[in-house]
């Protein structure tokens, strides 16, 4: 079928067994991405968002519900999505270059040839020039873009991205974000980001969806309207900021009383 | 390679010699006074109470008699470093693959560990004439004795290193379609190696003892031997001088361990040198 979601997660439940007593993570979570769809899902901390990650990564098998890729229950999905976690999580034994061919090595590639198609890449990541450094010689913005060169490398057609510019500073989060939209354009891949943060979810994403306090549900979905390419200029327009404030009501329903996500960011972060 | 820049390069090794050099000499130098103080006061309390010299011999005593016996010792020494190097290297590389079937197995991690735990506490000197009496006094009964002792260390770190790893290091990789062994060989086991060096330090200076204590219950040649046949004989100094060589011998192969592991693992140097090289202003 044509129209089959590239992503599709149905229905998925999760519960735990912890002393004795049944502790529900997920319920019933739906959840889908059209091929080359940026999709973002925001929610207080605790709502399970890892737990889904690890999921629909593979790691973690759900207690009832399933995931499907190109509309066919995906049963054996590791190695088949990207999955980039907000530590850089970098082998800090390899030098830029052999910490991100890392996936390609997995796969069988020679190395000259997974390193050749590293070094084009170099440029684009701006990390060319530092293709022999040790991960601990870089700033964390340069280690958190060798870690995403390494997962587009390994060249899965979905990306699960959790909080990857979670520990970067807001005037390297703005660049980051139009440098990611700028790639994801020209990969035409499937990203699927959770984050905090309202202003990220909405700038970056075609669809929101907003994730419940455990157990985590899918409480609200919102389709962004903003044309492509965005601009920062959008971050103030009319569209952006009711759809931000819509966002944050329905986060601060779902969050405990007294807490206002929009403040608690700060400290999730 | 044009002259200008191989002289260039020439200089800057050089400089960087010189530098190297003067920082050694800093580093080394307040151990190095203490021994100065020890041995003058050495010196001179023999020379001023008149001590016999089976008794405690003179430091220039002891230096005299390696010159005089410089052959000698060097061939028992020649013996001793052999049966050290040939006894580590099996417990190198038991200990290394002994450790990753452990890390690789639960079932012979629970079958084998146990033993490897206990292994330290059966007292060798006591177990090497036993060795004698199954090997025979030649090059076997040592290098058996130098390999049941420094295997211990190597084993034990090495299997610390291997379960060091960040679990969700290893998350990762599977995302990645990493294997089981692909993750033991890519992650587990270059992650294991600042570890491993640790033990293979302890496990040189734990193999001269080993080769010693061999030689001790039954030999023909080596320092050991030289020991116990030079104390029966009242000839003191040669005692001093074979310790002297065997502390040497234990020192150089420790610094050799620690230029190995610098050229071989450099991320871990560069890593705990960017941490400390800030300093308070």
């Amino acid at each position: 079928m044509d129209s089959d979601p590239k992503i599709r997660i149905e229905g998925v439940t999760k519960r735990f067994l912890q002393n004795g007593r049944t502790l529900s993570v997920l319920e019933d979570v739906d959840l889908y991405a059209a091929d080359g769809e940026f999709v973002s899902i925001i929610g207080p901390s605790g709502c399970g968002k890892s737990t889904l990650f690890n999921i629909v990564a593979g790691l973690d098998e759900p207690t009832a519900g399933a995931v499907y890729l190109n509309g066919r229950l995906a049963d054996n999905r590791l190695g088949t999505i990207g999955y980039m976690q907000q530590k850089d999580l970098l082998l800090p034994w390899r030098n830029v270059i052999d910490n991100a061919i890392m996936g390609l090595e997995l796969q069988g590639v020679s190395r000259p040839e997974a390193r050749a198609r590293a070094v084009e890449l170099m440029e684009p990541f701006g990390l060319d020039g530092f293709e022999q450094e040790y991960p601990f010689t870089l700033s964390g913005g340069m280690r958190q873009r060798a870690s995403f060169l390494r997962t587009v490398l390994a060249d899965t057609e979905v990306f699960l991205l959790d909080e990857p510019f979670g520990a970067l500073d807001a005037l390297n989060r703005a660049q980051i974000h139009t440098w990611l939209l700028g790639l994801w354009e020209s990969l035409g891949k499937t990203i699927v980001l959770v984050t905090h943060d309202v202003d990220e979810a909405i700038f970056l994403a075609d669809r929101v969806y907003v994730m419940t306090e455990r157990p985590g549900r899918i409480s609200r979905i919102e389709n962004v309207g903003l044309p492509r390419p965005r601009t920062l200029e959008m971050l103030t327009q009319p569209a952006f900021v009711s759809m931000k404030a819509t966002l944050l009501q329905a986060l601060r329903e779902e969050s405990r009383p007294g807490l206002d996500p929009a403040v608690g960011r700060a400290q999730v972060d | 390679m044009s002259l200008d820049t191989l002289k260039s390069g020439l200089i800057h090794w050089s400089a960087a010699g010189y530098f190297r050099v003067s920082r050694a000499v800093g580093q080394w130098f307040p151990s190095l006074l203490i021994v100065m103080a020890i041995l003058g006061f050495w010196e001179g309390y023999v020379r001023a109470f008149d001590v016999q010299r089976w008794l405690l011999p003179a430091p220039s005593v002891i230096a005299t008699t390696m010159g005089d016996r410089a052959g000698m010792l060097s061939e028992h020494a020649l013996v001793t470093l052999e049966e050290v190097l040939i006894g580590f290297s099996l417990a190198l590389f038991g200990g290394v693959v002994l450790a990753s079937t452990i890390a690789l197995s639960r079932t012979f991690e629970r079958a084998i560990y146990p033993f490897v735990i206990a292994s330290p506490t059966i007292p060798w000197l006591l177990v090497a004439p036993l060795l004698l009496i199954w090997f025979g006094p030649g090059l076997a009964t040592k290098i058996i004795v130098v390999a049941l002792i420094a295997f211990f260390p190597i084993v034990v770190t090495m299997v610390d290193g291997l379960r060091s790893i960040d679990p969700d290091l290893v998350s990762l990789l599977r995302t990645m379609g990493a294997s089981r062994w692909q993750l033991f060989t890519k992650v587990q086991l270059p992650s294991s190696l600042p570890f491993l060096f640790s033990g293979i330090k302890v496990a040189v200076a734990v193999s001269v003892i080993g080769a010693v204590v061999g030689e001790w219950v039954g030999s023909s040649e080596g320092l050991g031997y030289l020991m116990v046949r030079s104390k029966a004989q009242f000839l003191t100094e040669r005692v001093f001088a074979s310790i002297v060589i065997l502390a040497a011998m234990g020192f150089g192969l420790f610094l050799l361990v620690g230029l190995i592991e610098r050229w071989s693992i450099p991320w871990w140097h560069g890593q705990r040198r960017a941490r400390s090289s800030r300093q308070e202003l």
